[in-house]
């Protein structure tokens, strides 16, 4: 008690020192500009049921932002493992099986496909470049997959492919954001946030909303593909470091017990409650929640990122060596953070533009090599989430943000060294299973070269229309007031596929 | 040379009519402000019924040329028309008596307030033209709206029973429905788009502006359906490519029924088509997943005491009585802290006791659960003894063993159960025994490998 005192007089104090007459003066400029903005700009502070917030009526999730609430429907599917090809993988190396495409070979591309075209570095007419993947027929569905993902192939059943998506951005940043959060501008929050907000989270010792990366690289698009845009900033993913600690700063400093800790933690909540209790700002009782979840995390989220006491059968299923970055690792806290409670899990993999500018940017070659590092790790994670139930009411969605070109990519009007292809945006392949999806399915169908959706074409809201259903929300009905005026995932668009839906 | 102008005026005329609204209000205000020997203000007031009269005029010669140019239907406009023409003669008729006198008529506040009330009226109906019948009535709140006989459901589109679709009249119950539900906001009686009516047989056979829409059994000569295969982008492609588009298997139904003669006596079984083709329409009977009982919900005072007991609680969905459990930030549960889930036993349909300290006795309590649905029992020191006493359970659908001590025989006695449908016994002695032993529930053992390739050490 003895300490609070002390550290609530040096609080006293150092505020009155800091407090000025300058400060006075130009708190008075901006706060008589801000009263008179305040209900310009309402979006901003006001609650959700258009009430503004007095600090006296508090509901549970002002007091804890990631509370659970109920969906607005039954929905099949609690959770979400979205596993995130950044750079855009090929489909037509590894879903789109196009015999046709393999005759046009090495010719020019027709004029009917360039008319009106744009793409990110062909320039002028490009030679046709057929599958290099051999293909087969798999499963009870007859899946085609190519041999780059020979474990994948085995469990082909579980999922729905959608073979004719579209997107209408051809650069990564921009497709990444789009595919995300549903626009490819800056400033929307993304699926993960959406749905950690509608629907608070499991485990209320574990964040809402996980984002593990691989690869070597963060998303092009930056940390805004799981950013929370316009939602408050307590729904945006946490990242954990794939290597080493998950989290920074989780160990307690040496010389500090966890005792002492749980009392400078108990210290400053009070000092923050009674600011609160003068002030009334609800803003302090989510900062008090806030340390106290890190406490409760610094117990909880060593024992969940720590796949090394994981069963040598499960380390062989999955192909994971504890202690590096790879995807594999990441499959399998994903799996064990799901299992955990946790809402969303977010994977990024770097590394899927292949260009054909170098050895590793190579269809032929530099691709096979990736998919090796995704083949494992992704079929076991479906496999797994199945022999423990999981799968029943975990979504995994698997995808890039766009695809690639039938032709073979010739910037600056040069062939390349390696077999490569431009980005696509006119069609290609994502795949969901899970929670609620219809098993074995394919929607979607592209014509002869694999370039564009002649039938069941799927846009990214059609996508996010249907993910979010199987979340239990309607995507018209699932909105967030801001600068005036309701937002949605989907923006205007968006239509359920239904045939994918179990 | 100069056949634009009409069309061009008759386009004014949603411009034009705010004039009389505005000039004859103003003139009737002025009515009303006047005392009645007062005649301060009678040459204002004629002046504005004289004005009003005339810009009423204007407004009922536009709107006749908009009604003559732009496809509107007599019996949709008739009413707005006359009440137009007749405002006007009004206007003029009040503009005459006070001409003739140099005080006010008699009775003139009620015949002012007369023309107001069928200028208001006039204006209303025009407003429902422009904007749709329902225009004032869309924002109001649900159960308003309800209350005044206005219900939301769209056209629902095509549905068809599972049995006896062949049995079904190919134009009435499959074509018109699909119709309805994308042609006919555009193209009925009403809102006659390219002066074609798709609201029934007979005025689909009139077709419209180009003439004959339906030639039987030729369906690419019939821009009944050509139309609907064009380039979304072409110009005649239909529906308009912001509108919603038809499905692929609504498009064949319309080509068969054209390719079978396009009339009205033909069954759907007549033509060429599988139930393949018919499969989206199929009526979908919803089964719903959580028991179909109603028990009334916890109230919220005791949801908070669940979730300050240290339980995760929470409703599967809004409006629901049915509760999810699960003591994930509740390790310590056991056996002597189920008197705190009692208050819910009626609404707990989704119960996870996974990795908490319970043991074979928890069945005892569980039991007493009807509605329980799915029961995760992951990671305890369940041996399995018990499990017979969920046989009681009539809803119990999803059953969670992975971790537990369980074995094939302790299953035996949930043989038959009347609801259960998945049982996971991963990692369990269950799991690993070999049996060819069959089970009214599908079993998920796991154990799943995905066995060492070749290719898997290949570095290219």
């Amino acid at each position: 008690m003895k300490n609070l005192e002390k550290l609530l007089s040096e609080l006293q104090v150092q505020k009155l020192q800091t407090q000025t007459r300058r400060h006075f003066l130009m708190d008075c400029v901006s706060k008589v500009g801000g009263l008179a903005l305040a209900p310009l700009l309402f979006g901003c502070e006001i609650g959700k049921n258009g009430q503004a917030k007095d600090g006296l009526n508090l509901s549970e999730r002002d007091l804890n932002p990631l509370a659970p609430l109920p969906p607005p429907f039954a929905g099949k599917a609690k959770s979400i493992i979205y596993l995130h090809m950044a750079g855009a993988p090929s489909q037509l190396e590894l879903f789109d099986f196009k015999p046709e495409l393999a005759k046009l070979h090495d010719q020019d591309c027709p004029e009917s496909l360039l008319e009106g075209r744009k793409f990110a570095f062909i320039r002028g007419v490009p030679k046709m470049l057929g599958p290099q993947a051999k293909f087969n027929q798999h499963g009870q569905s007859g899946a085609w997959v190519s041999d780059y993902l020979p474990h994948f192939s085995k469990v082909v059943d579980e999922v729905a492919f959608l073979k004719a998506m579209h997107t209408d951005q051809f650069n990564h940043g921009p497709a990444q954001l789009f595919m995300q959060t549903g626009s490819p501008r800056l400033g929307r929050p993304s699926l993960g946030s959406w749905v950690t907000y509608g629907l608070g989270t499991i485990n209320q010792n574990l964040p809402g909303f996980v984002v593990l990366t691989s690869g070597g690289k963060t998303p092009d698009a930056g940390k805004s593909v799981w950013g929370s845009g316009f939602l408050p900033s307590v729904y945006q993913g946490v990242q954990c470091r794939s290597k080493g600690d998950p989290v920074l700063y989780l160990e307690d400093p040496s010389g500090m017990s966890r005792d002492l800790k749980k009392k400078v933690i108990s210290a400053i909540n009070q000092a923050n409650q009674e600011d609160f209790e003068s002030i009334g700002d609800p803003e302090i009782l989510a900062r008090i929640n806030q340390f106290e979840m890190a406490y409760r995390m610094q117990i909880e989220v060593p024992e969940v990122m720590n796949i090394n006491d994981e069963p040598d059968y499960i380390h062989q299923l999955y192909g994971t060596q504890p202690g590096e970055e790879s995807f594999a690792n990441n499959c399998l806290l994903a799996r064990k953070l799901v299992e955990k409670g946790v809402r969303v899990v977010q994977l990024y993999d770097w590394g899927w533009d292949t260009h054909g500018t170098d050895k590793d940017g190579s269809i032929d070659m530099g691709l096979r090599n990736k998919c090796r590092k995704i083949d494992r790790p992704m079929s076991a994670l479906l496999l797994d989430l199945k022999q423990r139930g999981l799968l029943e009411d975990t979504l995994v969605v698997w995808g890039g943000e766009f695809g690639r070109t039938p032709m073979q990519e010739n910037r600056e009007g040069k062939v390349q060294g390696f077999k490569g292809r431009d980005h696509h945006v006119d069609a290609f392949t994502m795949w969901v299973a899970g929670g609620g999806v219809k098993k074995g399915a394919s929607y979607g169908i592209t014509d002869d070269f694999g370039f564009s959706g002649i039938d069941e074409r799927t846009s990214v809201h059609d996508l996010h229309a249907t993910l979010l259903h199987l979340m239990g929300f309607d995507h018209e009905k699932f909105t967030y007031d801001f600068q005036g005026r309701p937002f949605r995932l989907t923006d205007v668009e968006g239509e359920l596929i239904r045939k994918i839906i179990a | 040379m100069i056949d634009f102008v009409f069309p061009l005026f008759g386009r004014f005329h949603p411009i034009l009519v705010h004039l009389p609204i505005g000039i004859l209000l103003f003139g009737v205000v002025l009515v009303f402000l006047s005392k009645k020997r007062e005649t301060a203000h009678l040459q204002s007031i004629r002046l504005a019924f004289l004005l009003g009269g005339l810009a009423g005029l204007l407004s009922s010669i536009s709107g006749f040329l908009q009604y003559q140019y732009e496809g509107f239907a007599w019996d949709s406009v008739q009413f707005h028309f006359i009440l137009g023409l007749t405002t006007t003669a009004a206007s003029f008729w009040l503009y005459y008596e006070l001409r003739k006198n140099a005080a006010f008529p008699d009775h003139f506040r009620l015949k002012s307030s007369a023309l107001v009330v069928l200028l208001m009226f006039t204006g209303h109906l025009g407003g429902n033209i422009t904007h749709g019948e329902t225009y004032l009535i869309e924002p109001l709140p649900t159960g308003i709206q309800e209350l005044l006989g206005y219900s939301n459901e769209e056209a629902k589109g095509l549905v068809l029973p599972v049995q006896g679709w062949e049995e079904l009249a190919y134009f009435e119950q499959v074509v018109q429905p699909i119709l309805n539900q994308n042609c006919k906001s555009c193209h009925n009686p009403r809102n006659k788009k390219g002066d074609l009516d798709l609201s029934s047989y007979e005025t689909l056979l009139t077709g419209g502006e180009d003439g004959s829409i339906l030639t039987g059994g030729n369906s690419e000569a019939s821009a009944l359906f050509s139309r609907l295969i064009l380039p979304k982008d072409d110009e005649d492609h239909m529906p308009p490519k912001e509108k919603r588009q038809l499905q692929k298997e609504e498009i064949e139904l319309i080509k068969a029924w054209i390719d079978l003669g396009g009339k009205t006596d033909s069954k759907l079984g007549d033509a060429d088509i599988h139930a393949e083709l018919l499969e989206p329409f199929f009526e979908k009977v919803e089964i719903p997943f959580y028991p179909n009982v109603s028990v009334a919900p916890l109230s919220e005072e005791q949801l908070k005491e669940l979730k300050a007991n240290g339980f995760f609680a929470e409703l599967v969905e809004k409006e629901s009585s049915w509760l999810m459990v699960s003591c994930v930030n509740f390790p310590q549960f056991s056996e002597s802290d189920w008197a705190k889930l009692k208050i819910a036993s009626q609404q707990i349909a989704f119960l996870d006791l996974s990795g908490t300290q319970v043991t074979d006795q928890i069945l005892d309590s569980i039991q007493t659960l009807p509605n329980l649905t799915v029961l995760k029992l992951n990671q305890t020191a369940i041996s399995g003894e018990k499990l017979g006493e969920l046989q009681s359970i009539s809803n119990l659908k999803n059953l969670y063993l992975n971790q537990t001590q369980v074995t094939l025989e302790q299953l035996r006695p949930l043989q038959n159960h009347p609801s259960l449908s998945k049982v996971f016994v991963f990692d369990s002695p269950a799991s690993s025994e070999e049996s060819n032993a069959s089970f009214s529930f599908v079993l998920e053992k796991g154990n799943y490998q995905l066995p060492p390739l070749p290719t898997d050490t290949i570095v290219y």
